[in-house]
């Protein structure tokens, strides 16, 4: 088993820097997954990794060994691709068959690892057919099977589920969670579904812009977001501008326009004036349901159904815009201009200092 | 977006840049560059004297000449000099190209007709070339003699006492224009097909119609079809040497620099011939160098845009349906003829006069009876197999570089693989023996000593691109990550290439190995000069291919074989038209759209 090291790397494409002072640290056997939104460098982090982008600045291990300047075919890392890479003119068997045959093993030896990979990713039966001539869920577990044939020390995967419906995309990941426990292979699970790497991995990292902004486990990133970008990607949320009244180590207390609320530090002081809250939206409720709440007064603007929840855009009293909540879909049902209380746990209201406002704007193209 | 992968300090791939590179930079540039020693020692004043530029023409363009009741009407151009000539001519040409080229594509691509068809299948048969043979069937059906060409003696049987027909410098042009227009023709046709048909469809709708539609929406559309064809047929002007040769007319650049090789490379001398060169290469490169940006731009957009929707036609009106049928049919006819003659020429005991005599099968005989001529086509098969080999390997290698391999070089290679295309095969030949008989004197790479190697080499180095451009349009349309799958999983270069790249790529490959034989099979301005340099058809062991021998029948003036070395010659055109079209439209059919524009380079 092998632990990665990704240690300050810069990358640039000309004028574009794809990577900025990336550090990364992979645990021997974990799936670790890189999230960020389109462009952010994902793809090309991996590449690094991989070995197919040499960084200008920066080092990669693989345990001990420095394979900054290695060449792809000598790393032991193999990449499954986005749109999966399939060698059209082979079969399903050659497809896979091809790393061993690379390697020199015995025919026998080559034999029976295919049809244990195959086997292992419930591909049985179909070593003669021909990529064309298989479904995306099938040509996606041939991409797998190719890649985990070989036994490599890394396993990389680049969006390996993009491709395909939402039904076989939840199937899929389960699968591939299940396989790499069996196999215990360090895997790197690229993705820009929040979801996907909540549900799979053991650690996730968040990047932005070319860097990654917070490391930690999908508990820790979900509800514990230290960095203004984790807590607005993740999940569905709103952001508001507020007020610091008072502020501790822990808490802040807030001014939404004349609403009063508590909100999680992170990083804020009374001498600021002012903040950035990020609510998680989608565990508001119309009732106070936990100890530790925060509540929130106004008036509704308009409401949506989304099927399992209800959207509710709010203006709180004495604020110039509306947030949005997402409630469950039970509780009754609010009228347009009716006046209600939202609430929600402290947990899932945090505050950053204001200059995070222009990071948030940026994001929203504002 | 393409995203190559990165290649670091790996041999292998290393070898795919360098070794082509290493080739044109040896057996191109150097060749290229050494034409400049010969004129260390040259007097440049030689150039401005009358022979070369003059101030005005030593003949009267038309003459008129009473007869017996008859009218004699010679065209003959002007006489300017050597330079003079060759640049009014080229540009002459490349009006007149432009000119019919643009408005039988405009017709044939846009409009529809009655007839559409045949005016499309009729514009495209000029694209066969059979060299030399084509000029003198032009000579037989247009130009002027005492005998009365074909022309005239239709007109004599309409009852009009008139032999009229073209001579000289206009001899030449017109041979050139039948000809090359066909070259406008395809790239404008390319390039109106590329062309997203809401643009036009669009003005259409806004109320656009025939002439004002054209040229205020059409032809800024087309404008980069435009340039490249006249580029093209400008070029293909400037280094001709068939029409000159048949129409006797000495007094142009492509001539003086092909006598050089049949007066002077044997005993020295002929010391303007590398002058006359250079002047050529810059002559040609000037409006390759002005038209850069829009020609590679052009050939971007063509490879990155995916099939665009068809245009549907526009109904012709009544207007245009008469310039169609009045002017440009018998265009069109006029410059297919020749064509069709080469064909009858091949079948028929004698042409001299205005028309064919006598049918007969024995010049197709004399091809393989005549040792002379037949040692012509085992060349051409020889010279053939061993370039497109060496093709095969170093144009694979460079496409797939320029596709594939990052390195600071290979830009440098990107570039230097397509100019061949781009300097005159006269040029080529002149550079090649000054080089080689330079630095090579006694060796086997000694034009002198063998011909043949050094001919070989040429065809290598000019007929590449075809291949090179071939493979990286297949390229282009293969993902990278198919290769990087492959290098992940622990293969090497030459292993990916040889399981993944190759399987996937060959038809791309067979494709530009066939247009390059084709090219190498009618090439002429080597031919006739690095090829007449192992004596002449009389020997059975010359080393010309059958261009060399082409032009050599056309020349003779005795029969061979008891037949008419001309139409000897022509038989032998047939052959080749037949190959090229077999050719031509297979790699058609294979590549779609893109296979015109490669055709057309
Ligand atoms: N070969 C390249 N040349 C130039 N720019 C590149 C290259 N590869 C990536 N980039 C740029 O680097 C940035 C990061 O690209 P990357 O593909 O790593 O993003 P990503 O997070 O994988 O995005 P996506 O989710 O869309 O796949 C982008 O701005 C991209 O345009
Ligand atoms: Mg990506």
């Amino acid at each position: 088993m092998t632990r990665i090291v990704v240690d300050n790397v810069t990358k640039r494409f000309g004028r574009v820097t794809a990577l900025r002072r990336v550090s990364l640290d992979v645990r021997e056997g974990e799936l670790f997954a890189i999230l960020g939104p389109s462009g952010c460098g994902k793809t090309t982090l991996l590449r690094v990794i991989a070995g197919f982008e040499v960084p200008e600045e920066g080092r990669v291990m693989f345990d001990d060994e420095d394979v900054t300047f290695k060449r792809p075919d000598e790393r032991g890392a193999v990449m499954v691709f986005q749109n999966w890479a399939l060698w059209p003119h082979m079969t399903v068997y050659d497809n896979v068959a091809y790393g061993l045959k690379v390697r020199r093993l015995p025919k026998n030896e080559i034999d029976r690892r295919v049809k244990m990979v195959l086997e292992l990713v419930g591909l049985k039966g179909l070593e003669n057919r021909y990529p064309h001539q298989l479904s995306g869920g099938q040509q996606q577990r041939v991409a797998l099977a190719r890649a985990l044939v070989v036994e490599p020390r890394v396993l990389l995967l680049d969006e390996p589920l993009t491709n395909l419906d939402a039904r076989l995309r939840l199937r899929l990941r389960g699968e591939i969670r299940k396989i790499q426990r069996e196999l215990g292979i360090t895997t790197i699970y690229v993705t820009h579904d929040q979801e996907e790497a909540l549900a799979l991995a053991d650690r996730v990292a968040v990047m932005w812009n070319g860097k990654v902004v917070e490391m930690g486990t999908p508990d820790e990133i979900y509800h514990r977001p230290k960095h203004l970008f984790t807590a607005f990607f993740i999940g569905k949320t709103s952001v508001a501008e507020a007020k610091v009244i008072d502020a501790d180590g822990n808490y802040v207390l807030l001014r939404i326009g004349d609403v009063v609320i508590r909100a999680l530090n992170h990083g804020v002081s009374v001498d600021d004036g002012s903040a950035v809250v990020v609510f998680k939206a989608e565990n508001a409720r119309l009732k106070p349901m936990w100890r530790d709440c925060a509540k929130l007064v106004g008036r509704v603007l308009v409401t949506m159904y989304l099927g399992a929840s209800l959207e509710i855009r709010l203006v709180p009293h004495g604020y110039n815009r509306d947030l949005s909540f997402y409630i469950p879909i039970e509780e009754e049902i609010p009228r347009p201009g009716e006046e209600v209380e939202i609430y929600l746990p402290v947990s899932s209201v945090h505050a950053y200092p204001v200059e995070g406002l222009e990071l948030v704007k940026e994001i929203l193209g504002e | 977006m393409i995203r190559k992968p990165l290649v670091r300090s790996d041999v292998a791939s290393m070898l795919f840049v360098v070794v082509p590179l290493s080739i044109l930079i040896m057996f191109f540039l150097a060749p290229i560059a050494s034409i400049t020693t010969g004129l260390l020692t040259f007097d440049w004043r030689l150039l401005l004297t009358p022979f070369y530029v003059g101030l005005s023409s030593v003949v009267s363009p038309i003459t008129v000449t009473h007869v017996g009741g008859e009218t004699l009407i010679a065209i003959r151009g002007f006489d300017m000099g050597v330079i003079t000539n060759s640049v009014l001519n080229a540009l002459i040409v490349t009006l007149a190209t432009t000119a019919i080229g643009t408005s039988v594509a405009i017709l044939v691509g846009l409009f529809d007709f009655p007839g559409r068809r045949l005016f499309a299948a009729l514009a495209m048969i000029p694209l066969l070339v059979a060299p030399f043979v084509n000029a003198y069937v032009v000579k037989l059906l247009y130009g002027f003699n005492l005998q009365g060409n074909t022309v005239s003696a239709v007109l004599e049987a309409l009852g009009l006492h008139v032999k009229i027909g073209v001579a000289g410098l206009a001899g030449v042009a017109l041979t050139q224009i039948l000809s090359f227009y066909t070259i406008v023709y395809v790239n404008v046709l390319a390039t109106l097909r590329a062309v997203d048909a809401t643009l036009i469809e669009q003005a259409v709708n806004l109320g656009s119609r025939g002439f004002k539609l054209v040229r205020s929406v059409v032809l800024p559309l087309i404008a980069p079809g435009v340039f490249t064809g006249a580029t093209l047929a400008y070029m293909l002007s400037l280094e001709d040497v068939g029409g000159p040769i048949v129409f006797s007319f000495r007094k142009v650049i492509s001539y003086q620099v092909y006598l050089f090789f049949r007066q002077y490379a044997l005993i020295g001398g002929g010391g303007s011939a590398a002058a006359l060169s250079l002047l050529m290469l810059l002559l040609a490169v000037i409006p390759m160098i002005f038209l850069r940006r829009y020609l590679s731009l052009r050939y971007y957009a063509m490879l990155t845009r995916g099939a665009p929707r068809p245009l549907r036609r526009i109904k012709l009106g009544w207007l245009g349906k008469v310039v169609a049928y009045l002017v440009v049919l018998p265009i069109l006819v006029a410059a297919a003829a020749p064509e069709i003659g080469i064909f009858v020429l091949a079948l028929c005991h004698r042409w001299v006069g205005p028309f064919p005599t006598g049918f007969t099968l024995n010049n197709y005989a004399v091809l393989f009876s005549e040792p002379g001529v037949f040692r012509g086509i085992e060349n051409s098969l020889i010279y053939v197999a061993i370039a497109a080999t060496a093709i095969a390997f170093l144009g694979f290698s460079a496409g797939y570089a320029i596709a594939r391999v990052r390195s600071v070089v290979t830009p440098a290679l990107d570039a230097l693989s397509i100019t061949p295309l781009a300097v005159p095969g006269l040029v080529m030949a002149f550079g090649y023996f000054v080089f080689l008989h330079g630095i090579a004197r006694g060796t086997p790479l000694d034009p002198l000593i063998s011909p043949a190697v050094v001919l070989v080499i040429a065809y290598i180095v000019r007929k590449m691109p075809f291949t090179v451009r071939s493979v990286f349009a297949g390229l282009l349309q293969i993902p990278s990550s198919v290769e990087e799958a492959a290098q992940c999983l622990g293969a090497r270069r030459l292993r990916i290439v040889k399981n993944i790249v190759l399987p996937l790529a060959w038809r791309s490959l067979a494709a530009g190995l066939l247009l390059s034989a084709v090219y190498i099979l009618s090439e002429v301005s080597l031919s006739v000069t690095i090829g007449a340099l192992g004596g002449d058809i009389t020997s059975p062991n010359h080393c010309g291919p059958i261009t060399f021998v082409m032009m050599s029948l056309i020349q003779s003036p005795s029969t061979i074989g008891g037949a008419q070395p001309q139409a000897v010659a022509a038989a032998m055109g047939t052959i080749l038209m037949l190959l090229e079209a077999l050719i031509l439209f297979a790699a058609l059919a294979k590549l779609g759209r893109r296979g015109i524009v490669s055709i057309a380079m």
